[in-house]
């Protein structure tokens, strides 16, 4: 199982079915602005890094992988334009598009945090709303 | 009080110290914040300060705008926040259960009442780099995930900075200690005129 806590940030999940391989990334910002470090942190870096770590696993270099998303929450009234989940959200699916990852499931938005469990074996996801209950992504 | 930056330090006392007396002016009764930790963390390690349990945590955020910014966060676990709501309602311990528009607004109203005095104090302490003083939101109530709101307030900065500096205030009314804790958030300019040696890499660490 992999698990993490998300408000306005983004959970993405990378799972090969056949392979019952997963990763999972908790991504804060939507662009690295050159920095890159930890790849993970931002949307722009995210996704091919999880990708590579997900391939290294299972020893495959060209293993598909579908995704499921979870989190971006605007979690503050007074926050204007924009907001940063939003942004994230939108990064990570434009990234999932140029790399030819089909998007199975997406538990995004909203004003509250989510914590997220992800079934490797399955790519089950489930995902528990501060104080609105779990939904399953299957 | 983590080793470190001794006139932060100074600072944020004294911005605990207004904060108290206007706390315990509009309560009428003994009122003290204790500023507990200092911490200037990169964001990333700050996103788990309040602890990764699956507790919901609730408390009041401010959107801060001037010479200081950016964000305020008043927080606290489920129970010490209904003791606080209770202590400013004057009920007895352990009359709020929940979390209504009555406990809602006392806690919001002391965030604000906090909040502003603290940083006020903080930018006249500041001298001519807080002159411009601070303009805050109204603040808001939330009760969700420990992890997932430190993650949101942190997303607020600009993400021109890297670091963040959290300071953990006590709440101590009539004596008695409510864990609460105060996190605060300077924007980039906050940040450099509360420490320099933060922002500029001549400086050092």
């Amino acid at each position: 199982m992999l698990r993490t806590f998300v408000g306005s940030c983004v959970g993405l999940v990378l799972h090969n079915r056949h392979h019952r391989a997963a990763g999972l990334a908790h991504v804060m910002l939507p662009s690295s602005n050159g920095r890159g470090s930890p790849p993970g942190k931002y949307a722009d870096t995210a996704v091919a890094e999880t990708l590579r770590l997900v391939r290294e696993a299972v020893g495959e270099p060209t293993l598909s992988v579908t995704a499921k998303l979870v989190g971006g929450a605007a979690m503050f009234a007074f926050q204007s334009g924009l907001p940063i989940g939003e942004q994230n959200v939108l990064a990570i699916e434009k990234i999932l598009l140029d790399f030819g990852i089909p998007i199975t499931g997406r538990l995004c938005g909203g004003r509250h945090g989510r914590r997220l469990t992800v079934d490797v074996v399955t790519g089950v996801v489930t995902v528990e709303t501060a104080g609105q209950g779990t939904e399953i992504l299957a | 009080m983590t080793p470190g930056n001794g006139r932060l330090a100074a600072l944020f006392h004294r911005g605990a110290d207004d904060a108290s007396l206007a706390l315990a002016k509009w309560l009428g009764r003994p009122a003290a914040l204790l500023v507990q930790r200092l911490d200037t963390l990169p964001i990333e390690e700050a996103a788990a300060i309040m602890g990764s349990s699956e507790a919901l945590i609730c408390g009041c955020a401010m959107r801060i705008d001037g010479a200081i910014g950016d964000l305020l966060l008043l927080a606290s676990d489920d129970d010490a926040g209904l003791s606080l709501a209770d202590t400013l309602l004057e009920r007895p311990a352990g009359t709020s259960t929940g979390w209504g528009d009555l406990e809602r607004s006392a806690v919001i109203e002391t965030a604000n009442i906090v909040g502003c005095a603290y940083l006020n104090a903080i930018c006249a302490a500041l001298g001519p780099a807080g002159a411009a003083g601070i303009l805050p939101s109204p603040p808001v109530f939330l009760r969700d995930f420990p992890e997932a709101v430190m993650g949101a307030v942190l997303m607020e900065q600009p993400v021109l900075s890297e670091i963040v500096l959290l300071a953990r205030t006590e709440f101590r009314i009539d004596g008695t200690p409510i864990t609460c804790s105060l996190v605060f958030l300077p924007d980039a300019a906050g940040l450099a005129a509360l420490m320099p040696s933060a922002v500029d890499p001549g400086a050092g660490t």
